[in-house]
């Protein structure tokens, strides 16, 4: 094409800017779909490279409708991001398939820095940031190669330059700009193919250990809770139907009327909690945890709710006491131990828990029965278990399998407790985490949700019952990934990780800095949230109002760029001793110019002036006149006098002016 | 004195039709005491400029057809041993003389081409461990053929650079060449009028010294000859030598122009004779890429 010079560069830039976009939210969209956007790019990719005509318009657009019902039967319309998010793409991948001249390309371009952003809306890491950053720099030098003559390496690097100029401002506006409360928000990021879910079947949860995604940070420097493990406690499953553990509707209703939890108790340990965006409101906590963040609101029974934004990074610290007694009254319910027939299933492991109840004098004795039970009788934990299926699972579970996970331990626990009719409940959160000790915080991730009972212990309050505990002591301390016994079943049972390749030292080494870096990046930049700012300004600007403060901010900005522009028009060095007359005929020119007298060639001041004369022929003479003055004074080197010069402030001001007549 | 020249012009017009500004630009190359050299096909008028050039200025002309057998010494001369008096005594050879007319300069070999640049540099001749001054002015009008022609051995660089401009004389007009083929012109040169003496045309010559060039010109000299360095679109740029005949020839035609400064459209119209030979482009796409790089270089205000 003539007028796009460096058609090959932007289509080659732009097929590899766009397949990485592709690449990035893969995760997002289905697998023919992402298919199919790679085969764009691709295809784009090749025809530029072996110089084949781009295909024809009809042809295109065929293509694209086609895309689009696949598009829509793929992708529906349940998850409208996502929904726009690859209409965006596919589009802008067909727009580039049929871009011909310079407007289609700027069109795209421009296209693409909105596809470049919409990265964000899946993953806020650090490393994806750098990442889009890369290819923010790759799409501005596309963009500075529809315009100039450039290399891609030049355009490139300048663009990168630019960027990194931009740098400052960035951080400046992220540090003092107030943060507004958001107009209005996405709906929750399609996460939920992992995460907890408030109903644990405990026979089909065991996708959860297949992910290596972060959950939370816990940082624990403040006042530390109490020794390992680390119960982080999510939901509780307080009602039972046969097989699955459920948050019966009375909780919920508890959980969403009113913050039961109005003055923080006597707290025995402190710590804050990042956590990611999750699809799901649920928080984090140890114990009985109780929270200040006015994003979170804290129930009767110690489990924090996120109240927004479940699409951010959220920053709050927790503070746990122990578990609150004074709730004896309410405890009945979690004796219920079915609802409708579920009484009638299971009747081995009924028997079995009246049994040793019998044997028992009190609840306590009962508990530590249990335990032996499942010590002495060749249970075993693993993360691959058989599916078990039927009305029974639970005796098929306790009697015939005996191998299996937290879900099933604890599912098979609370009903016995149930049975025998002390209080019991179905905890699921996580359990311990990768502890950094250089910043002392720990990561906690998907591969680590856990599930575990907590009985009610008359005189003694609630306590955890975990059988996993006893099965497998190992997995209460440190991480799934850092259990030795279940390594191999842990990373065969993993999807794609780095975590595969723990063995090798130096991957491990890297793999934990890298992951510490994003601790800092999730701590430092995603967390400095709405609070942290507005006490980061306070304690710079003392009680100033915040409209002061963004006035301060906007104007500082303002000040900025405008200082930034003055220096790039700034005459340069040997033009800052401009003669006077060259000023005068540049201004000339640039009447000429608005008034529709344009000259692309390079002429000299006297054929243009001599041209100008031609083309504003009622003001010829003055044209002359500057001519003859510029000519005397600039070539003829003839003394610039006071009279020379009042004649060409004169002049300057009648050729202006005599045109306003005019018009 | 502009009336002379003005003149002067009239009277070569009669000779070469329809191509003022050829002639113009080979009076500055003269009147800036530079050489010149004139680039064309055969038959367009090459000889008949110069001769008619020599004759109005009244100088001593001398015609040396290049041939690829001609030797140093039948430019130079040489010393014959004179067997009355039994010494060498040098007999001056066609070199000696105000306007040197080498025709056709691309058809001698290399040897006999720098033997003749060699005098125009040095302005003298030296022979057997005597030197023989050359007289002034000396000028040398050098015609050659382009070098797409057979039996021609191309100017070296350095020895183009010793030629201030290069003109091409082009075909000219229909209406000229009409009263050619009726035979109107006097293509008799030698009855052209002499119009100056040499006095006069040392005035002359003094004279265009004292154009004025000022400051911005200057700049524009400077501009364009290190746009020649730095774009690298030219394989020889500019030299110095370039830059200082540029100011001169500017000088000249402001001068032939009746003005007394220079203004950067002199050195826009001198600047294709001044530069093309030296950054080696052809005489045939001379003309585009000059007018690219004109293009290129902004005018300094």
């Amino acid at each position: 094409m003539p007028n796009v010079h460096n058609e090959k560069a932007i289509n080659l830039t732009l097929s590899i800017v766009y397949g990485l976009v592709v690449l990035f939210i893969m995760s997002e969209l289905t697998l023919i779909f992402t298919a199919l956007l790679a085969l764009l790019c691709a295809w784009n990719f090749t025809i530029t490279l072996m110089k084949k005509p781009k295909p024809s318009t009809l042809y295109a657009n065929i293509l694209a409708a086609l895309s689009l019902v696949l598009l829509l039967h793929d992708v529906g319309f349940g998850d409208t991001v996502t929904l726009f998010v690859a209409m965006l793409i596919l589009s802008s991948l067909f727009k580039l398939l049929q871009a011909k001249t310079k407007k289609h390309y700027q069109t795209i371009v421009l296209l693409s820095f909105f596809s470049l952003s919409t990265v964000y809306l899946f993953s806020q890491s650090i490393i994806a940031t750098l990442c889009v950053s890369i290819l923010y720099v790759l799409n501005f030098a596309a963009l500075a190669l529809i315009e100039n003559k450039h290399s891609l390496k030049i355009a490139s690097k300048q663009s990168g330059k630019m960027l990194l100029l931009a740098l400052p401002i960035a951080v400046f506006l992220l540090l003092f700009l107030p943060k507004m409360p958001a107009f209005w928000q996405l709906p929750g990021p399609k996460l939920a193919k992992t995460g907890l879910s408030e109903s644990v079947n405990p026979f089909d949860i065991a996708k959860l250990s297949r992910s290596d995604e972060l959950v939370f940070r816990a940082k624990l420097s403040i006042n530390k809770p109490p020794a390992p493990p680390y119960y982080w406690r999510a939901i509780i499953h307080d009602e039972f139907d046969g097989t699955t553990w459920l948050v019966s509707d009375l909780l919920k209703s508890q959980q969403r009327n009113k913050t039961s939890v109005k003055d923080a108790p006597q707290f025995e340990s402190q710590y804050n909690i990042i956590a990611e965006p999750s699809s799901k409101p649920w928080l984090y906590g140890i114990g009985q945890a109780y929270s200040t963040n006015s994003d979170v609101k804290s129930t009767e029974q110690g489990l924090l709710i996120r109240k927004r934004y479940l699409s951010n990074n959220i920053n709050y610290e927790v503070k746990t006491s122990s578990f609150n007694d004074s709730l004896l009254n309410k405890i009945n319910r979690y004796q219920n131990l079915t609802l409708g027939n579920s009484e009638l299933n299971n009747v081995q492991s009924q028997q079995l828990a009246l049994s040793l109840y019998k044997n028992s004098n009190n609840d306590s004795e009962f508990l530590t029965a249990l335990t032996e039970h499942f010590s002495n009788q060749g249970f075993a934990y693993t993360l691959t278990p058989e599916p078990m299926t039927g009305g029974n699972t639970i005796d098929e579970f306790m009697f015939n399998n005996k191998r299996g996970f937290c879900g099933h331990y604890a599912s098979a626990a609370a009903f016995m407790f149930r049975t025998v009719g002390i209080p019991a409940r179905v905890v699921s959160g996580y359990l311990g985490g990768e502890l950094n000790e250089q910043d002392e915080y720990l990561s906690v991730y998907q591969y680590d949700a856990h599930a575990w009972v907590e009985v009610f212990i008359k005189g003694k309050g609630w306590q955890i019952f975990d059988a996993t505990a006893v099965v497998s002591p190992e997995r209460l301390t440190g991480s799934l990934s850092q259990m030795q016994s279940l390594n191999n079943e842990f990373t065969n049972n993993l999807e794609f990780s780095l975590l595969r390749f723990n063995q090798i030292p130096g991957f491990n080494w890297l793999r934990l800095n890298l992951e510490n870096l994003d601790y800092k990046w999730t701590n430092w930049v995603l967390g400095f949230d709405q609070q942290k700012q507005s006490s980061f300004l306070k304690r710079l600007f003392g009680n100033s109002q915040l409209w002061k403060i963004s006035l301060f901010v906007i104007l500082t900005i303002i000040i900025i760029f405008i200082s930034y522009f003055v220096y790039l028009n700034w005459p340069k060095k040997a033009m800052l001793n401009e003669h006077l007359l060259a000023t005068h005929y540049k201004e000339i020119q640039f009447w000429c110019a608005k008034n529709g007298f344009n000259q692309k060639a390079n002429l000299t001041p006297l054929q243009y002036l001599n041209l100008a004369r031609e083309h504003f022929t009622e003001k010829g003479s003055l044209f002359m006149q500057f001519a003859q003055l510029y000519s005397d004074v600039r070539y003829k080197g003839e003394e610039f006098t006071p009279q020379r010069k009042n004649h060409s402030y004169d002049l300057v001001k009648s050729i202006k002016t005599k045109a306003k007549r005019s018009l | 004195m502009h009336s002379t020249v003005t003149a002067i012009i009239d009277d070569l017009s009669q000779v070469i039709f329809g191509k003022k500004t050829q002639i113009k630009l080979a009076l500055t190359c003269l009147f800036s005491q530079g050489h010149l050299l004139i680039e064309d096909l055969p038959g367009m008028g090459k000889t008949t400029l110069s001769h008619a050039l020599a004759s109005v200025l009244g100088l001593s002309y001398q015609r040396v057809q290049f041939t690829s057998d001609l030797l140093p010494s039948d430019i130079l001369g040489a010393s014959i041993f004179n067997s009355n008096e039994h010494t060498f005594t040098f007999h001056k050879g066609p070199v000696f003389s105000q306007v040197v007319l080498a025709d056709e300069i691309n058809r001698a070999g290399p040897k006999t081409q720098s033997a003749l640049l060699e005098a125009m540099e040095e302005k003298q001749v030296s022979m057997d461990g005597d030197i023989y001054p050359l007289p002034t002015p000396f000028f040398v009008i050098a015609t050659q053929n382009p070098l797409y022609q057979s039996g021609t051995y191309p100017l070296p660089e350095s020895q183009l650079d010793r030629f201030m401009m290069r003109i091409s004389l082009g075909f000219p007009p229909k209406k000229a060449e009409r009263k050619l083929i009726l035979g109107a012109n006097n293509r008799d040169s030698d009855a052209l009028p002499k119009r100056i003496n040499f006095s006069q045309l040392i005035d002359i010559q003094s004279e265009t010294k004292k154009v004025t060039i000022s400051e911005p010109i200057v700049d524009y000299i400077i501009e364009l000859v290190s746009y020649t360095r730095e774009s690298g679109v030219f394989a020889n740029p500019l030299s110095p030598r370039a830059s200082i005949a540029m100011g001169k020839a500017a000088q000249a035609w402001a001068y032939i122009e009746g003005r007394d400064f220079v203004t950067p459209d002199d050195v826009q119209t001198v600047f294709k004779s001044v530069a093309a030979h030296r950054l080696g482009i052809d005489e045939q796409t001379s003309e585009l890429q000059i007018k690219q790089l004109l293009n290129a270089v902004p005018v300094p205000l």
